[in-house]
């Protein structure tokens, strides 16, 4: 019997609107949790998708130490996981009388597992899908070989002991990487042909690279089979998820800050919820105590509420879902369009992330009105006065409290991040509290100096003083949030954007011999190419800092490693230059005085091994050793797409050490068949195509923009509904003062007058708060975060005000218009 | 015993003054079938004497028993149980659920004790009290006299032993007051009904077969209606 009571009084709730804030706050909460984290996943599996295809495969075994046993071989077929192998090393290659270095690449059958080859008919255009791999006997080589040897389609090259005929342009391979000074041009031959060459020599240097493919708990299961018995010096396991593309981490972070600031949303949204349900149990107080004078027990009415609340909690959440889902696919849709490529569903996490956000705050948030609801005694039918007692408002606090921390350590993964939040988001809260007070009061005195309405005005904001601090504080929530995410939005996607602007160098040129210096940048220039300087590259090693040796090569001997320091392990490619480059702040000291010798240390390296100012370094260069001060330490920017070094001498130094030179330059698509034909006179130089990889920079930026402009979505729409909870909460009160000040002869244009001036100044106040904590809130992400110069926003300080007092105004107005227009004789009945 | 019998009762309550006495050591006895009235001054302690007979608070001190129930022994939800078999209630404010209709709202108190199908009950009080039309309205769609005829076809729903009124006709005008009045006489004579009912209106209190006189928490005069 008390499910239809219950069902009665919700149907008509509904059909009144009395819950309509409510609703909207859990829909709203559920449906941006829900496309959001679905939308992110998605990309993110996306990301992984496509790294894979960089990779080739899901999974790569890398040995050094020659080939791996066959069983293991066997056992990932066994677990249904496909493998294939991949051989490469260095040789020269002969055509047409002329040679050149190559980059030999050996496969067996099923390679690429991820990805696919595209071959071309002429070097430097754009290619097809390959079916298969080149026939025994066959090879196909990338165009800048055809460059370099004056190849052309059918010729023959000499590789080792055999001769291949050359029956395609190699243009795109998936797992081409990303090394700038090591490539050479590629020649892809299948396995079947590489003994007949002779160049598998024991004491040859050849990788050994195993690739696996499959379902991810099979590649689980065989990982977790193999990795015991890997050899830790010579194989490496590489999984696209260890952090080898810096897009993905970078993706990690943005996405871990979106999802905080759609929790501040989310919280924002539980605000409204605590609010329109209290205001809710509030109006209930008359209903509970008749309830409980006709005969209802305490028990049975709580039964009746809670499934009022939750049939509500479910039908919202339900709608969000719905809602989510929708929007969700739309945005995917769009996305889908914009790359190309579709992304892959999402798991079920996100319906849970969304599901669980709604009823947590549904629940959490309503307890404390709904526990206070029950506590009205019978004896309210006599004494109007009495209301419910006996329930701490701790309770309350403790509740929202640990929700709100619960969330956040669910949404950021981390206890130790959630409990920083949190903290210093109830301390921001206790200030802004304070501040709003001592602007109220403040306000209450200017306004006793003014006219009429705005004596009223400043005079219902005094009196409401506590509940407007509190009103206060989510509108200035809200604003904030509003203002913070517009700038960062706007300061972050400039930031990135003005790196990688759509005409950011997409080809790097490498090995330009020093006499083709000249040439080339007259070709740039005929061209009209907008390309770097060409930067002189040496390679040498750092063999000793302040006189330790550094450690070098990994080796299987065992040493004795602590008379070593640490280093970088590998050859450098060393630079000189007369100025500071472009793109590069020096952090520490001076760029170099004429005739000076010295060394320029990028940022990161000088922390990594430990050095500074000072420090002498000693390098091997060719046979010639030599010991240099480091003379400063320089931010180098590794977003552009420009040559950077770790190491750049004063000319002095190495000026005179014979060297290869590199450049990149922007080349539109369209001009992409030119290539050939523009290098043709270089043909030492090999061509580095980079535009995939800014592709990839690129979709990540664009969707974190698409992102950040949907949370900031979310949390007006939130902040909206905090701000027409509580006005509405207010409602009652508003009325009874509107019908004392109109029987004593009020006109209704002060009266709108005074209530219009109460929501403009309550707005502005707010939004000066706002602008005040944004301010606050970028200079700690600027400099702690992101790592940006911090600025001063100029703009915001006339927006937030101006923002605050006509959003809110406006709101308020909009609910209490409709009281305004009654006539006080309405009125009266109504309160009655 | 009476059906309702109050014995030396006084309630007392904090205020920031101290402790203020609303009733002080006041014993009465209602008879089953009897129609009471409790008059007084405003503050005079006559809402509280209903308050406590009805079981919706306790004395300080003192015992109250209804059909031989001593209601200090019960506790919060017992007492609920006790009003819901055996008391009706009508208020000044007429205290209709804003969001149930004039048909749901004279289900409720049936509905609350799990009667079994209340409506057609509920239909014929209502035709009764002459709103048969107006089964959906809400309140707010209601004259305060409309409103006021639905708590009395509410009331009287349970077919309770005893009838509370407080003021039932205070927000009335006096012919509409009036009409809720012969109301509330014909169907308390109909059910045999006990009424206990609050007012100023002397010629209301009049129509009862007694009246209490109430002055600062203590009974000044019982006087039997002739």
């Amino acid at each position: 019997m008390w499910h239809k009571i219950s069902w009665r009084l919700l149907k008509h709730e509904l059909r009144r609107g009395e819950l309509t804030i409510m609703a909207a706050a859990l829909v709203l909460a559920v449906c941006a949790v829900l496309s959001l984290s679905m939308f992110s996943e998605r990309l993110q599996a996306g990301l992984m998708e496509r790294s894979a295809e960089f990779l080739a495969a899901d999974r790569i075994l890398r040995s050094r130490g020659g080939e791996i046993p066959t069983e293991w071989l066997q056992r990932a077929e066994e677990e249904g996981v496909a493998s294939a192998r991949r051989i490469t090393f260095n040789s020269m290659a002969f055509a047409n009388g002329d040679m050149a270095l190559v980059d030999v690449k050996a496969v067996t059958d099923g390679y690429p597992l991820r990805g696919h080859l595209e071959i071309a008919e002429e070097p430097f255009t754009q290619g097809v899908f390959a079916e298969g791999l080149p026939a025994p006997g066959e090879t196909w080589v990338q165009g800048s070989l055809f460059q370099q040897l004056g190849l052309s389609l059918g010729d023959e090259l000499e590789v080792g002991d055999m001769t291949f005929v050359v029956t395609q342009v190699l243009s795109h391979e998936p797992d081409s990487g990303f090394s700038v000074f090591t490539d050479s041009p590629t020649v892809l031959i299948h396995n079947d042909d590489l003994a007949a060459t002779g160049l598998i020599q024991p004491g040859s240097r050849v990788n050994y690279n195993y690739l696996f493919a499959g379902e991810p708990q099979a590649l689980q299961r065989f990982e977790s089979w193999l990795r015991p018995q890997l050899d830790p010096v010579t194989q490496r396991w590489q999984n696209i998820q260890d952090g080898d593309s810096p897009l993905s981490a970078a993706l990690t972070r943005a996405e871990q800050f979106m999802l905080l600031a759609s929790l501040l949303g989310v919280v924002l949204a539980a605000t409204a919820v605590a609010v329109a349900a209290q205001r809710y149990a509030q109006r209930n107080y008359d209903a509970v105590a008749v309830m409980k004078t006709l005969g209802g027990r305490t028990g049975l009415i709580a039964r009746i509420f809670s499934l009022h609340l939750l049939l509500l909690t479910a039908a919202s959440v339900a709608l969000g879902v719905l809602l989510g889902m929708l929007l969700q696919a739309v945005v995917s849709w769009y996305v889908s369009a914009q790359l190309g490529y579709d992304l892959p569903a999402a798991g079920n996490g996100p319906y849970l992330l969304a599901i669980g956000t709604g009823l947590l705050c549904a629940v959490m948030f309503s307890l404390y009105p709904l526990l206070r609801l029950m506590k009205v005694p019978p004896l309210r039918v006599l004494r109007r006065e009495l209301t419910a007692s006996g329930l701490s408002r701790w309770i309350h606090w403790g509740l929202a409290g640990g929700t709100v921390f619960l969330l956040m350590v669910i949404y950021s993964g981390s206890v130790i991040l959630s409990f920083a939040l949190f903290i210093g988001g109830i301390l921001a809260m206790l200030i802004l509290l304070g501040v709003s007070r001592l602007f109220i009061r403040a306000s209450r005195q200017a306004g006793m100096q003014a006219g009429s309405s705005w004596r009223l005005a400043m005079a219902g904001m005094q009196r409401r003083s506590r509940e407007n601090s509190l009103q206060m504080l989510s509108f200035s929530v809200a604003v904030m949030l509003f203002l913070l995410v517009l700038a960062l939005r706007h300061e972050l996607l400039d930031d990135w954007r003005g790196q990688l602007p759509d005409d950011a160098p997409n080809y790097f040129v490498v090995n330009v011999a020093s006499h083709q210096v000249e040439p080339m940048q007259a070709m740039f220039e005929r061209e009209s190419i907008r390309a770097t300087q060409l930067y002189p590259i040496i390679p040498g090693r750092l063999i000793a800092i302040n006189g330790t040796p550094v450690r070098d090569e990994v080796t299987k001997e065992e040493r004795d490693d602590s008379e070593y320091r640490e280093g970088f392990g590998r050859e450098l490619q060393l630079t000189w230059q007369r100025d500071l480059p472009a793109e590069n702040t020096l952090r520490e000291d001076r760029w170099f005085e004429p005739g000076e010798a010295g060394v320029s240390v990028e940022s990161q390296v000088a922390e990594r091994i430990n050095i500074g100012l000072g420090d002498e370094l000693s390098f091997r260069v060719g046979g010639n050793e030599f010991t240099v001060p480091v003379t400063n330490i320089r931010d180098v920017d590794w977003n552009t797409m420009q040559p950077n070094f770790f190491m750049i001498f004063s000319p002095e130094l190495i000026g005179e050490m014979p060297a290869t030179y590199i450049a990149s330059f922007y080349l539109s698509p369209d001009r992409r068949p030119e290539l050939y034909q523009l290098f043709r006179d270089f043909p030492q130089a090999s061509l580095i195509d980079v535009e995939d990889i800014l592709q990839q920079v690129r979709d990540v930026i664009n969707h974190v923009s698409l992102a950040i402009t949907f949370v900031m979505v979310l949390v007006i729409a939130a902040g909206g509904l905090v701000l027409i909870a509580q006005v509405q909460a207010s409602l009652e009160e508003r009325q009874q003062e509107l019908v004392i000040l109109r029987t004593l002869g009020a006109k209704s244009k002060l009266l709108t007058q005074a209530v219009s001036y109460e929501f403009i100044v309550l707005g502005a106040l707010a939004g000066l708060i706002a602008t005040l904590a944004m301010e606050v809130s970028i200079y700690v992400l600027q400099t702690q975060v992101f790592n940006m110069p911090a600025t001063l926003h100029w703009r915001f300080w006339v927006l937030g005000p101006l923002l605050g007092a006509g959003v809110v105004a406006l709101l308020g107005w909009s609910v209490c218009w409709r009281m305004l227009r009654q006539s006080t004789g309405q009125l009266i009945r109504k309160l009655s | 015993m009476s059906l309702i019998e109050a014995k030396s009762i006084s309630r007392n309550v904090a205020t920031t003054a101290g402790e203020l006495q609303i009733l002080s050591t006041l014993s009465v006895a209602i008879e089953a079938g009897e129609a009471v009235a409790i008059v007084g001054a405003s503050g005079s302690g006559k809402s509280t004497l209903l308050s406590l007979l009805a079981g919706l608070d306790l004395p300080s001190t003192g015992e109250i028993y209804i059909d031989n129930v001593k209601l200090n022994d019960l506790d919060e939800e017992q007492r609920a149980i006790l009003r819901g078999e055996k008391i009706g209630f009508i208020f000044q404010s007429f205290l209709l659920i804003q969001s149930l209709t004039a048909l749901e709202n004279v289900m409720l108190p049936a509905e609350l004790a799990g009667t079994k199908k209340p409506e057609e009950q509920a239909r014929e009080l209502l035709a009764k009290v002459g709103l048969g039309e107006r089964l959906t309205h809400y309140p707010n769609q209601l004259s305060g006299g409309e409103q006021q005829r639905v708590a009395i076809a509410r009331a009287f729903i349970g077919k309770p032993q005893i009838l509370f009124a407080d003021e039932p006709t205070g927000n009335l005008d006096s012919k509409t007051g009036a009409r809720v009045e012969e109301l509330l006489f014909e169907l308390n004579r109909e059910f045999g009904t006990t009424l206990i009912m609050v007012t100023h209106d002397e010629k209301l209190a009049q129509r009862c077969d007694r009246i209490l006189r109430i002055e600062d928490g203590r009974i000044l005069e019982q006087a039997h209606v002739a």
